[in-house]
């Protein structure tokens, strides 16, 4: 018997493919966390970030292995997206990392399904240096289950060089308004024949937003964790990027695609916008990755709005799990990363300034030139008289997913700032504290 | 030898059986039985894992799970909750869209590249394989990566379309091409369904179009009277595969659109919005029920195809 009919062949086919199915099943996920041995305190240690960030980090970590004897940290990175999403598994799964980074907008969450522990039940976490303001911004009902890995805030980057040639002058910025800076992007846009936008900030990113509200003297998140902006807060603000963009200022749909979140591969770095909003921690990585001069400047609108809008905020923060086996080293470690400065020396302010004033006094001589002006700004911006900023309420990620949404819809002309101002305020209010 | 194998009951014992059935001799039943298990453990291992869960997600349907306390018993509320759930309606609209126009074209496709390579080209492993590669590699992060750079605003296609004038439309950031994109990088990725078709084509036996060209029979008119009806079994075969796959699409949501579905919801895979659901809003009892509704959609699916394959689908014997 040699061949049979036509038939057998799909038969011998279908089986490959249910064994292939069979296979594929099997490849499932592996991993665990190795159990700590012979006295041997290991400590699991989780954040997200890029390789630089992970470099220092494990520098600033030997220096507490070094200091600590009998403890080991075996750490863990990734992008903040995979990050998030792990995160939520471990704990789940009854795994969860002693010591770990928490998102702002995620705190809550944890804090309130109880799987964070209550920093300020630990003695081994020395809080007394850690101004009230910072611990604020991860306290829960009098307890305290996020510690600020440092502070910043956002600002606007320009590339002097473009508007240099371009013959058009940088405003005071702190003077300008929100109608200055529309002026002088569309400006840089005109001069530059098109091949430059003036404007290249993120509509969907809700920082913006969040500080706009602030200066309105609204809050975006209140203090009891509701949702403060009004309706009209985010209806200019959609509103104020589509007339920018009417103007020529800022880029036409559909012009920014996400593709990375570095400094290298932005649009600034490109050279096709003259500005951005950015975090000012990433004030060094910006200039170093554009080729130019590349200024920092306040955001628009801090003294000709209402309030001030500016904040201190926890650029992220430390948490320790709540069913972490090793509590006591856990907040050594965290103890170590708030308040140590010979750990600081080598994390500088990759996670913003040090919480603790000492600590980033001790730093400042071994800032490069870019993080001293970053750090100067924000020292500047905490000497002025700044309105409070709260936890963010549970439901936050919601929220930034919607105004991320309705950001695409306004700018391809599918939907109006004001309806899309309205749907935002009703999809948030029903995902937030739900 | 041979003969008594084939008589051996159970699957098993027929799939041990295939490797050794010449030439090899002292072989009991018990030890091929034995040695047919043995080839089957790891399956059933994988079945272990695929069990548990599968019972685990149906309790979670009917609860409110967060994943960090304890389900509470809800009954039906999560799939009453999905009737008012706008974002999971535009989940299954984007979800039917790509299934309805990528299936048909990528078989269409498929069967049409497998019918000129079935005629006889020189070196035909190698296009077998070139047409195959983008199937290997169309679910995986690094091809949509791609897709993003070709398809983006200086990618090559805008580039190409800006020889001639045209200003290219935004495949990606436009809510209204960002999931045609997503539809083409389906249909390139034909190969698969290419293969099984070029498989099923060279078992056609040749004497039926010697027959039929000998009664003057065209080109066209054997496609359709012998061909189509001689493969129609592995037709229906990839359709199957492929509807079930296309439903459950989410790599190339997930990575074109950073997570999110965008723009604009434009990408918002089901499995997609199943997976926001679990794991950003943590609403996992939601999310499972989801996953149980996902099953009865293409349970659905194939039943229909089955019955209407009665109409059209040959069997040789």
């Amino acid at each position: 018997m040699k061949k049979t009919t036509s038939i057998s062949i799909p038969r011998r086919i279908i089986l490959g493919a249910a064994l292939t199915a069979a296979g594929v099943a099997l490849s499932g996920c592996g991993g665990g966390a190795a159990p700590a041995g012979g006295g041997n305190v290991e400590l699991n240690f989780v954040f997200w970030g890029d390789a630089n960030r992970a470099k220092v980090t494990e520098e600033a970590l030997r220096v507490f292995e070094k200091k600590n004897p009998g403890i080991t940290v075996k750490t863990e990175y990734q992008d903040s997206g995979p990050y998030a999403d792990k995160l939520a598994t471990r704990f789940a799964g009854g795994n969860p990392p002693d010591v770990l980074a928490m998102a702002n907008r995620s705190l809550l969450e944890y804090a309130q399904r109880g799987t964070l522990a209550d920093l300020k039940s630990m003695p081994e976490l020395n809080l007394d240096k850690v101004p009230a303001t910072v611990q604020s911004r991860g306290e829960v009902d009098g307890k305290l289950y996020g510690l600020a890995t440092g502070v910043t805030s956002i600002g606007m980057v320009v590339n002097k060089t473009i508007t240099d040639q371009a013959g058009v002058a940088i405003p005071d910025d702190k003077t300008w308004s929100w109608e200055d800076y529309a002026k002088f992007a569309t400006e840089v846009t005109q001069k530059t024949g098109g091949k430059v936008y003036g404007a290249g900030y993120d509509v969907a990113t809700e920082t913006g937003p969040i500080l706009l509200a602030r200066q309105r003297g609204e809050d975006f998140y209140t203090e009891d964790n509701k949702l403060g902006v009004s309706e009209e807060t985010i209806r200019d603000w959609f509103q104020y990027s589509v007339d920018l963009r009417k103007a020529g200022g800022y880029p036409p749909a559909g012009f920014f695609e996400q593709i990375g979140g570095s400094p290298a591969q932005s649009y600034l770095a490109k050279g096709t916008v003259a500005s951005q909003i950015i975090p000012i921690n990433n004030f060094r990585g910006y200039n170093e990755a554009v080729e130019g001069d590349v200024v920092l400047l306040r955001i628009p609108g801090e003294t000709t709005e209402k309030r001030r809008g500016y904040s201190a905020d926890p650029t992220m923060l430390w948490s320790i799990a709540a069913k972490s086996k090793h509590p006591k080293e856990a907040a050594k470690l965290l103890d170590f990363l708030t308040n140590d400065a010979d750990g600081a020396a080598h994390t500088l302010t990759q996670r913003g300034v040090p919480v603790n004033p000492e600590v980033a006094e001790s730093i400042t001589s071994k800032l490069s030139a870019d993080d001293k002006t970053f750090v100067d700004m924000m020292a500047a911006i905490q000497e002025d008289e700044l309105a409070p900023a709260y936890v963010y309420p549970k439901g936050a990620s919601v929220v930034a997913d919607t105004l991320k949404q309705l950001a695409t819809e306004v700018e391809f002309g599918r939907v109006t700032p004001a309806d899309a101002a309205k749907t935002f305020l009703e999809k948030s209010n029903a995902a937030i504290n739900k | 030898m041979s003969v008594l194998t084939k008589q051996a009951p159970g699957a098993a014992a027929a799939l041990a059986a295939q490797p050794g059935g010449q030439g090899r001799r002292g072989h009991s039943r018990r030890t091929n039985q034995r040695s047919g298990y043995l080839f089957l453990l790891p399956w059933f291992i994988g079945m272990l894992f695929t069990i548990i869960p599968f019972f685990a997600s149906l309790y979670l349907a009917f609860t409110d799970y967060n994943l960090f306390t304890e389900p509470n018993f809800v009954g039906f509320a999560n799939f009453q909750a999905m009737f008012e759930d706008p974002r999971l309606l535009q989940s299954l609209k984007v979800t039917f869209i790509y299934t309805f126009v990528s299936v048909p074209i990528s078989l269409a496709v498929a069967l049409l590249i497998a019918l000129i390579l079935n005629r006889g080209l020189s070196g035909l492993p190698i296009y077998r394989s070139v047409y195959y590669l983008p199937s290997l590699l169309g679910g995986s992060v690094a091809i949509v990566m791609l897709w993003r750079y070709i398809f983006g605003n200086n990618g090559i296609v805008n580039g190409f379309l800006g020889l001639f004038g045209v200003q290219g439309p935004a495949w990606v950031t436009d809510p209204e091409f960002a999931l045609s994109t997503l539809i083409v990088l389906n249909v390139w990725t034909f190969g698969s369904p290419m293969v099984i078709f070029l498989a099923g084509l060279r078992q056609v036996p040749s004497m039926y179009y010697e027959a039929a060209s000998i009664d003057g029979a065209s080109r066209w008119r054997q496609f359709c009277n012998i061909t189509l009806p001689l493969i129609s079994p592995i037709i229906f075969f990839n359709l199957i595969m492929q509807l079930i796959g296309s439903f459950r699409t989410f790599t190339q949501g997930y990575v074109m659109s950073g997570g999110t579905g965008g723009p604009a919801d434009s990408t918002l895979f089901y499995n997609l919005y199943l997976y926001q659901k679990g794991f950003t809003e943590f609403e996992m009892g939601y999310a499972s029920a989801m996953a149980w509704l996902l099953l009865m959609i293409i349970a659905i699916f194939t039943a229909i195809n089955f019955i209407a394959s009665k109409f059209w689908v040959f069997y040789d014997n």
